[in-house]
């Protein structure tokens, strides 16, 4: 049997550029018009295979703290990666978009594996950012960089798919694991995670 | 942001420490509309925990004395003719008597900064200083010394951190601090003389030897605890945790040994029955007297005959009359139940015991938990469970006032610091955004508090990561007891190659008067010269800070003047060691709110609620979601099958 590493992602952009949307189209392939500002939802989970592992992605949501620009610490501890989503018909959110990765190279774990998506990319009659700018910044930054639409199931697998190759492969000795105690029913299983 | 606050709440709460946070998570799950608001640039109030470099931005905050509220009094024309206002304060008082004290020899580098990152939190606010807040933490410290040699320079090009009028404006403050820099003198001077000549350039870094640089870079390694706790694996908050299910945000480690000083030698406390059987120090009888004493106080209540004598003595007199040898009465009296010598009743004590023993072998050997990065995740996940429901979350928010209905005396708005007026039903606030005004009969306690970066554990073992927990008991009447808790790099508060240690105890006089004695006992400073090999067994100081905080714990509300009745104080932290004062507070507050209402209950596994209209699915049980997002193990096959068919 495969080994399972489960493997925290947090989302990170502006009010209204699709965070949600995104998960959403990659978890359950499905999209919603009226989608209502993050609601209720705090973590998705899905697992796809990579190599001879299987990389169980638990993707974190802003739950709305980011409108205010108030996210916590905590929202960033122990992520292997991270979504910056900006939405490609709003130069603004383009611009914020390196407000969060100051963001989160302040407070997210070092080596996080950082992936950028320009989305609405089906919008790209009102496009206001062009790729070249997305990928000469990704590039400045070391981040990967696609352009999806969660609307139309463009790109987003191979989003995910871009990070699970980025994720370096599980050191045996360090494994990514802080060895913490899960409470709740499932410490047992849940502390040896990724072993 | 453009974007504005919505001005129309069932809730507002004012405060993100851990009470504050647990109302609010608890009013957003059972429905209610919450905006949750900071003053701050963090989460957490006093129940923060820092980044060494934020932690340095929190110390210059409060060295400051900054009072840059401009008085912009817009506010007023929007109280209305049958309105009052109650105004908040706008500073916090409850931090006081901060003095840092660098021990760890300083680069002449001008220019560390932390490594790939800048000060807390404050990256959209002023971004600037932080180097600044770096270098200024050395000044109220700083001797003349090393102050010429590392900061002066940077001090004059801003003028804030001009070292003069940093220590100036303490005045008062600082008095003591004064002193104790020629207490320091000695070792300072040493250190001084050596910093120039003996720098990291002559040397190659020793194992050991860690600068003050090599702690601004690593700063983000740390994360430090304003207020020092641990969560009793049968606490109210562990339950509290499971059953919300705000737990899966944290992960904990277990407090791996309770630790005594005796004699001025530290010991570990045996406690669990393997930990007594195994024990080297005590003898075979005192094994046996002490397991025998440990199982009677599991069940002390069925046999109220075996201290029904002694309920009007002292836990301590009672233990002398128990088959106990002095060092097991200390280990008992000390370290398991931590009560006083001098106040504690044989119930209390006994009640202490029971509990002790009750946590144990839960989670592991003690009956302690610490929360990795530190308490301070705590209020944070409960604040994220409240944005999860939909609270609404500004920190960088302050509070001008709350507006009172004249007729009915409720509260019905606040005006906040863009004048903006929020209505709502209910205002919780903790107590150090009321001002002087509302509490001006309060009597408040302190809170001394000590943090030392030192370079080695109290207690060497074969395993450098040890997380321990010491109580050093009163030395004379009228002082109190130190609860020295010591952390690894582990538990994610500290970089390799040091410990964190945290004392705390009920002030008497400042901070660092009040535990000085103690930290002197444990640590020695850190000196650069191997000090002739005098065979240093004690820890060295890198590092201390010591800074007194309000205890605002058990207020009687009526203390409070004019408060409406919809208008709920929580308190800042309280000196105990668990978290229980907290959760009671919230969970009483919460039920003034919403009557009726559970408090914190199983949510639906609110994770995988599906975000769509259908509304069939918003109630759903974790069986009925879509299997992908349910984290849950039975699931797991389908997950599996899954990757193949999206991969269109």
């Amino acid at each position: 049997m495969m080994a399972i590493r489960e493997l925290k992602v947090c989302l990170l952009g502006d009010t209204g550029v699709g965070k949600s949307s995104i998960v959403c189209r990659f978890v359950q392939d499905h999209f919603d018009h009226n989608i209502s500002p993050t609601i209720g939802a705090s973590f998705m989970t899905k697992t796809v295979p990579c190599g001879n592992e299987l990389h169980k992605f638990l993707i974190w949501d802003t739950a709305g703290q980011e409108r205010f620009h108030s996210l916590a610490p905590m929202y960033y501890r122990g992520s292997a990666a991270a979504v910056i989503v900006y939405d490609i018909t709003k130069q603004d959110s383009f611009h914020t978009l390196k407000k969060w990765v100051k963001e989160l190279k302040e407070h997210g774990p070092e080596n996080i594996v950082m992936a950028i998506a320009g989305n609405k990319c089906d919008l790209s009659d009102i496009r206001e950012v062009p790729l070249k700018d997305a990928k000469e910044y990704a590039e400045s930054i070391g981040a990967i960089v696609v352009e999806t639409s969660a609307k139309n199931a463009i790109n987003i697998e191979e989003l995910f798919q871009g990070i699970s190759r980025q994720i370096p492969p599980l050191d045996p000795h360090e494994n990514g694991n802080s060895g913490g105690i899960r409470l709740g029913t499932q410490s047992l299983q849940a502390g040896r995670r990724c072993c | 942001m453009a974007d504005n606050l919505p001005s129309d709440f069932d809730v507002i709460v004012i405060g993100t420490g851990l009470p504050e946070s647990i109302i609010a998570a608890a009013c957003s799950r059972s429905g209610q509309r919450v905006l949750h608001v900071d003053s701050r640039n963090y989460y957490g109030g006093n129940w923060a925990s820092f980044s060494f470099s934020g932690l340095l931005s929190w110390i210059k905050e409060y060295q400051e004395n900054s009072d840059v509220v401009s008085e912009n009094s817009s506010w007023q024309e929007q109280i209305l003719e049958n309105e009052e206002a109650i105004l908040l304060s706008s500073r916090d008082k409850t931090i006081q008597h901060v003095e840092v004290f660098c021990y760890a020899s300083q680069d002449l580098h001008k220019d560390v900064e932390e490594a790939g990152a800048l000060q807390k939190n404050h990256a959209f606010v002023t971004p600037e200083n932080s180097i600044e807040a770096a270098e200024a933490a050395c000044l109220p410290t700083a001797d003349e010394s090393f102050s010429t040699q590392s900061c002066e320079t940077p001090a004059e090009q801003t003028q804030r951190s001009d070292p003069e009028s940093s220590v100036e404006v303490n005045d008062a403050e600082t008095a003591g601090e004064k002193e104790n820099l020629s207490d320091d003198k000695p070792s300072e001077e040493e250190t001084s003389e050596n910093v120039p000549n003996v720098q990291d350039n002559t040397e190659p870094p020793k194992k050991n030897r860690i600068t003050y640089s090599q702690i601004i870079k690593e700063g983000r390694r740390f994360n430090i605890d304003l207020v020092s706790k641990l969560l009793y694996s049968r606490g109210l908050l562990i339950d509290l945790l499971i059953k919300s299910n705000v737990s899966r945000y944290a992960e904990f480690k277990n407090v791996t040994r309770i630790l005594v000083f005796r004699e001025g030698i530290v010991e570990q406390v045996p406690c669990s029955r393997a930990d007594v059987f195994n024990s080297k120090q005590l003898t075979m009888v005192e094994k046996r007297m002490l397991m025998k004493f440990l199982t009677f106080c599991m069940q002390y209540e069925e046999h109220p005959d075996e201290y029904k004598a002694y309920e009007e003595t002292t836990f301590s007199d009672y233990l002398k009359t128990q088959k106990l040898t002095p060092n097991l009465q200390y280990f008992v009296l000390h370290s398991i139940a931590m009560t006083s010598e001098t106040t504690s009743s044989t119930v209390d004590g006994l009640k202490a015991t029971k509990n002790f023993l009750h946590c144990l072998g839960r989670y592991g050997n003690t009956p302690f938990l610490f929360p990795l990065y530190g308490q301070g995740e705590l209020p944070q996940c409960f604040c994220r469970m409240c944005a999860v429901f939909g609270g609404i979350y500004c920190l960088r928010h302050s509070v001008r006032c709350l507006v009172v209905d004249k007729e009915s005396r409720k509260c019905k708005a606040i005006i906040d610091q863009f004048g903006q007026r929020i209505i709502s039903k209910h205002f919780v606030i903790e107590d150090s955004y009321l001002s002087e005004n509302t509490c001006s009969r309060v009597q408040y306690r302190q809170l001394s508090r000590a943090i030392l970066i030192t370079d080695g554990s109290v207690l060497k073992t074969d395993s450098d990561q040890q997380i321990s927990i010491l109580t050093v008991p009163a030395e004379e009447p009228g002082s109190f007891a130190v609860r020295v808790i010591e952390l690894c790099s582990s538990t994610m508060t500290c970089m390799k190659g040091t410990y964190l240690v945290h004392l705390t105890c009920m002030s008497s006089k400042t901070a660092r008067e009040d535990l000085e004695q103690v930290v002197q006992k444990l640590f020695t400073p850190y000196t650069e010269m191997e000090t002739e090999n005098e065979h240093v067994e004690k820890p060295r100081i890198l590092w201390a800070l010591y800074f007194n905080m309000r205890d605002s714990s058990d207020i009687s509300r009526d203390c409070y003047d004019d408060l409406p009745s919809n208008v709920y104080v929580c308190s800042g932290p309280d000196s105990g060691l668990g978290n229980d004062n907290a959760v009671k507070q919230a969970e009483t507050l919460f039920q003034q709110i919403c009557p009726n209402e559970d408090f914190c209950p199983a949510p639906p596994n609110p994770e995988d609620i599906v975000l769509d209209g259908d509304s069939s699915q918003q109630e759903a049980s974790e069986s009925s979601v879509i299997p992908e997002a349910n984290s849950e193990t039975p699931k797991e096959s389908t997950d599996l099958g899954n990757p193949e068919e999206p991969s269109e």
